[in-house]
C-alpha cells in the first residue's frame, strides 16, 4: 500500500463524500478520512436536506437515499409566551420526485453518501482523527505547501498531491493553514435538539400528514432573551425539537441550552405536538451562522476547504440551508482538485478555479445576496420586539371587541408599534434591509 | 425557568444525556487549566456548554468532565482566557456517536 | 506454533443488521491484544476466527489491521449453541497451540465457548484471566504463561499454562493497540476466508405460552344423587388426582428434555 495518494479528503460528511466521489470517479486515488466510527456519527443539523445538487452525482438519488420524510408542509412561526402566528404552506408537489426538502438522520444519510464514495473507488478510513497538516520541507512550517496530513494512528502520516478539508465547523485544518483570520463567538450559533419518539400514526395525525409526508416548522421567538430560533420537524417515528442560540448571548443570559428547549417545549403552541414523546437522543452542534462575514480563504497551497469548514451555511431566517452548500462546495472542490492535479499545479493559484466555481453558482451568489440577512434575523429587534408586536396586531385584528367598533388596521399597527417600543425609523430601516436581502 | 443551578441539572436532563451514546476514551481530549479559570469572572463555559460538563468548585476553580462531550466547540469559543481550554477531538472512533440526529 | 484469537461480532439489539452499531466486546479487544503479544512472544502468526454473518467481517478487518495475519469467518445456516460454535472453531484450528478468547461477550454471553473449545481441542484451559505474564521465549512446545484468575471472595488463582491451551481474558486485562494507517488501508482490501458449515439442530426450538387447558369432551356424570354426580365431576373426596399423579422417570438428558416437552404440550403450555 503506497504512502502517497492523489487526494486526501478529511471528513466524510456531505462535503467530503461528494468531493471524494468526484475525484475518485475521475480516476484519482482518494483516501477519505473520518474521525467517527462511521460516516455521520458526529453530525447533527437543524433538520432539512435539500439535495437537488445530487442529481448530477447520483441520478434518482431520492429512490435510494435513507430519508425520513419529504417535507410537504413548511411553516414559519412567530412565537411569544402566549401567542403564535404561523404562515403554513403545504403542497403536493414536494411529495413527488424530484422532491424539495427531506428530513433525514445524518448518521444514515452521511453514511449512505460515504458508501457512494467507496463505490466510486475512494478508500474510506473511519475512526481516524486528522491531527495536523504535513508541509513541504522546502517551506517553513507556516508557509510550506500542504502535502498531506498527520493522523492519530501509529505511523499515521499520509501524503497526497492535494488535501480537501471538509472537517466541519471547527475546522482545525483551515485554522492551521491560516485561512481564518480570526474566529469569534459572535459568528456562531449553538444548535441543540431532542429527538422524541412517538408512534408514526400519532405524528401523522398531529401534524396533518400521511405516508412519507413531513413537516418543518421554523420558529422565531421562543428562545427567551437569547437571540436565536427554534425548530420542530417530523421524522418517520420521531419528532425533533430544538433551538439555535447565539453564542455571545447565551453565555450572558445565565440560561442553559436545555432550559431554553424546555421553555420552547412547554409553550402552548408546541407542547401538544410533542406530548408523550420519549427522548431518544440529545445532541448539540455549532453552526457557522454569520455567512459571508466569517468566511475564510478557501484555498491554500495544496489545500481546498469545503462545507461547514468554509462556513458555507446559510442562516437567513426564511432560508436555513447547509447540506446543499456542503454537497455543492464538495463537488466543486473535487472538480478543482482533479483539474489542478491533471494540470500539475496544486498551488493556491492552480486551485483558484474553486473560488470561481463558487462565485458563479448559488454557493456564493446566495451568500452575497443574503449577506445582511443573518445579522438582521438575529438582531435584537427581530428577535425580541417584532414577534410580540406582530402577534399583538394579529390578536387585535381577529378579536371581536363588541360593543366597541372595529379599529382600523393602521391604528392598531401604530399603537402596537409604540407599545412594543419600536421606533418608526428602525422599522423602516429593517424593512429596507429585508427588502434588499430577500427581494 | 428560574436560573438556580439545581434547576439546570434536572432529572430530565440527566435522562436526555443518558439517551445519547458516548464511546469514552481513557484520555481526556479537552483539558481545562483550572488555575487560569480561578480569576475568570464571566465563566461563560458553565452556562453555555450544552452537555453541562463545566462544574465550578468551591475553591473558585472549574472542573471539566470530558466523558459526555458533544465535541461541539462552544467552550473554546466563549472562553475569553487564553490557555484555559486546550481543545481537541477525541482519538479516532471515540467520543459521541449520534444515531438519530 | 499456531496462535488463534476467537472474536464475536455483537450486534445492536435494536438494529441487528446494521454494521455501524456492531462491534466486538471489550473482552475480545483484550484477547486480541494478548493474542498479538503471544504471537510476538512465540514468533508465530496469529489467526482471527469468528462464527457469524457477513457483518462480522468488520471486526475481522479490525483484527487484520491490528496485526493478525489470517482471518476466518465460519458461517452457519442458523443460530448455534456455544458448544456448536466451539466445535466449528475446533474443526478449523485443530492444531492451535494457543487460543485466546474474551471471557464474556456483552450480549449476555454465558462465557461457555472457551470451555467447550478447550474440551473440543483437548487443550488445557485458563478461564477468566485478569493478569498474564509471558515466560521465557518458548520452543515449539515448551513455553509457559503465568495466568492469574479471579475466584470467588476476592481470591486469586495463579496458573502455569502450557500449550495447547485456551485462555479467556477479561476486558481490562489488556488494552488493544491502535492499528497503523498503512495496516488499516491494507486490511480494508484483504481477503477473508469464509467457511460455510451446516450444523445439526439438536435442540427442539420451542415456545412456552400461558397456561391454556385443552378443550376436552366430558361425558355426563354418572350417579344417582346430585351429590354423587358433583363428586364424580369434581373428583372431590374420592379418587382425586389420578391424572396428576407424580411420576419419576430416569432418562438420559436428551430424552428427558423430549419428555418434558411432551408433558408441557399435554398440559397445554405448548401448542
Amino acid at each position: 500500500m503506497s504512502d502517497s495518494v492523489d487526494v486526501i479528503v478529511v471528513g466524510a460528511g456531505p462535503a467530503g463524500s461528494c468531493a471524494a466521489i468526484v475525484a475518485a470517479r475521475a480516476g484519482l486515488s482518494v483516501v477519505l478520512l473520518e474521525r467517527g466510527p462511521f460516516a455521520g456519527s458526529k453530525n447533527m443539523y437543524g433538520g432539512v436536506i435539500y439535495a437537488r445538487m445530487l442529481d448530477e452525482l447520483i441520478p434518482k438519488w431520492w429512490e435510494q437515499a435513507p430519508i425520513q420524510r419529504w417535507v410537504t408542509r413548511r411553516s414559519t412561526m412567530l412565537l411569544t409566551d402566549t401567542q403564535a402566528l404561523t404562515v403554513d404552506f403545504r403542497t403536493d408537489a414536494w411529495g413527488e420526485a424530484p422532491y424539495n426538502g427531506a428530513t433525514a438522520y445524518r448518521p444514515d444519510f452521511d453514511n449512505w453518501l460515504a458508501g457512494h464514495a467507496e463505490a466510486a473507488g475512494a478508500q474510506l478510513l473511519t475512526s481516524t482523527t486528522v491531527t495536523g497538516l504535513l508541509r513541504d520541507s522546502a517551506g517553513s512550517n507556516r508557509t510550506g505547501a500542504i502535502v498531506g496530513v498527520r493522523t492519530d494512528r501509529p505511523a499515521g502520516d499520509l501524503r497526497a498531491r492535494g488535501v480537501i478539508a471538509c472537517d466541519g465547523v471547527n475546522s482545525l485544518l483551515a485554522k492551521e493553514a491560516g485561512l481564518y483570520e480570526h474566529t469569534d463567538a459572535k459568528h456562531f450559533t449553538l444548535g441543540v435538539k431532542e429527538t422524541l419518539a412517538l408512534p408514526k400514526e400519532v405524528i401523522d395525525e398531529r401534524f396533518g400528514v400521511r405516508d412519507r409526508e413531513g413537516v418543518d416548522i421554523e420558529i422565531i421567538g421562543g428562545t427567551g432573551m437569547i437571540n436565536g430560533g427554534g425548530f420542530v420537524y417530523t421524522n418517520l417515528d420521531t419528532v425533533a425539537v430544538g433551538v439555535v442560540l447565539k453564542l455571545s448571548k447565551l453565555a450572558a443570559q445565565s440560561l442553559r441550552p436545555e432550559q431554553v428547549i424546555a421553555g420552547l417545549k412547554a409553550n402552548h403552541a408546541i407542547a401538544p405536538l410533542i406530548e408523550g414523546g420519549e427522548v431518544k437522543e440529545y445532541s448539540a452542534h455549532l453552526i457557522p451562522e454569520a455567512g459571508l462575514e466569517m468566511m475564510p480563504k478557501m484555498t491554500a497551497n495544496g489545500m481546498l476547504v469545503a462545507g461547514d469548514a468554509a462556513a458555507l451555511c446559510l442562516a437567513a431566517g426564511i432560508w436555513l440551508e447547509g447540506v446543499n452548500f456542503a454537497i455543492a462546495s464538495g463537488m466543486y472542490a473535487g472538480e478543482t482538485a482533479v483539474d489542478a492535479i491533471r494540470a500539475g499545479d496544486v498551488s493556491a493559484r492552480g486551485l483558484a478555479g474553486y473560488q470561481k466555481r463558487m462565485r458563479t453558482t448559488f454557493v456564493l451568489k446566495d451568500h452575497r445576496k443574503l449577506r445582511r440577512a443573518p445579522a438582521l434575523v438575529l438582531s435584537d429587534r427581530v428577535q425580541h420586539l417584532y414577534p410580540a408586536m406582530v402577534a399583538n396586531v394579529a390578536e387585535r385584528m381577529f378579536r371581536v371587541d363588541n360593543p366597541q367598533p372595529k379599529p382600523g388596521l393602521r391604528r392598531i399597527f401604530a399603537q402596537e408599534r409604540k407599545r412594543a417600543g419600536v421606533r418608526r425609523r428602525d422599522l423602516i430601516r429593517d424593512a429596507w434591509t429585508g427588502f434588499r436581502s430577500y427581494g | 425557568m428560574a436560573g438556580t443551578r439545581s434547576d439546570w441539572v434536572g432529572d430530565y436532563f440527566m435522562e436526555t444525556m443518558a439517551a445519547t451514546e458516548f464511546r469514552v476514551h481513557p484520555d481526556a481530549h479537552i483539558v481545562v487549566d483550572g488555575t487560569v479559570c480561578a480569576d475568570c469572572t464571566t465563566r461563560q463555559c458553565i452556562v453555555a456548554c450544552p452537555a453541562n460538563l463545566f462544574v465550578p468548585t468551591t475553591d473558585g476553580g472549574i472542573v471539566f468532565n470530558y466523558e459526555q462531550c458533544f465535541e461541539c466547540g462552544t467552550c473554546y469559543l466563549v472562553c475569553n482566557h487564553e490557555g484555559a481550554i486546550t481543545w481537541n477531538y477525541p482519538a479516532g472512533g471515540h467520543g459521541v456517536v449520534f444515531r438519530r440526529t | 506454533m499456531t496462535v488463534v484469537v476467537c472474536l464475536k461480532w455483537v450486534h445492536d439489539a435494536a438494529q441487528p443488521d446494521d454494521v455501524r452499531f456492531g462491534a466486538m466486546s471489550p473482552a475480545d479487544h483484550s484477547a486480541l491484544e494478548l493474542a498479538l503479544q503471544c504471537g510476538e512472544w512465540a514468533h508465530a502468526d496469529v489467526t482471527a476466527i469468528t462464527v457469524g454473518p457477513a457483518q462480522a467481517d468488520h471486526i475481522l478487518r479490525d483484527a487484520l489491521a491490528c496485526g493478525v495475519r489470517r482471518a476466518v469467518r465460519i458461517e452457519t445456516s442458523h443460530a448455534v449453541s456455544g458448544a456448536d460454535v466451539a466445535a466449528a472453531i475446533a474443526a478449523v484450528v485443530a492444531d492451535a497451540h494457543w487460543v485466546w478468547c474474551g471471557d464474556y461477550s456483552i450480549d449476555n454471553g454465558s462465557g461457555s465457548v472457551p470451555a467447550f473449545l478447550a474440551a473440543a481441542l483437548a487443550a488445557r484451559q485458563a478461564l477468566g484471566v485478569i493478569h498474564l505474564s509471558f515466560g521465557d521465549a518458548p520452543t515449539i512446545d515448551a513455553g509457559v504463561i503465568e495466568a492469574t484468575r479471579r475466584l470467588d471472595g476476592g481470591r486469586r488463582e495463579v496458573l502455569e499454562v502450557r500449550a495447547p491451551a485456551v485462555v479467556s481474558v477479561e476486558g481490562a486485562t489488556a488494552h488493544l493497540r491502535r492499528a497503523g494507517l498503512t495496516a488499516l488501508r491494507t486490511a480494508a482490501a484483504a481477503a477473508i476466508e469464509v467457511i460455510r458449515i451446516a450444523t445439526p439442530t439438536r435442540v427442539d426450538d420451542c415456545v412456552v405460552q400461558q397456561y391454556r387447558p385443552r378443550a376436552r369432551e366430558l361425558a355426563g356424570p354418572d350417579g344417582v344423587s346430585a351429590l354423587a354426580r358433583v363428586l364424580s365431576l369434581t373428583g372431590a373426596g374420592g379418587a382425586r388426582g389420578a391424572a396428576s399423579a407424580r411420576r419419576t422417570v430416569v432418562l438420559d438428558p436428551l430424552d428427558a428434555a423430549g419428555r418434558i416437552l411432551t408433558e408441557l404440550r399435554e398440559w397445554g403450555y405448548r401448542t
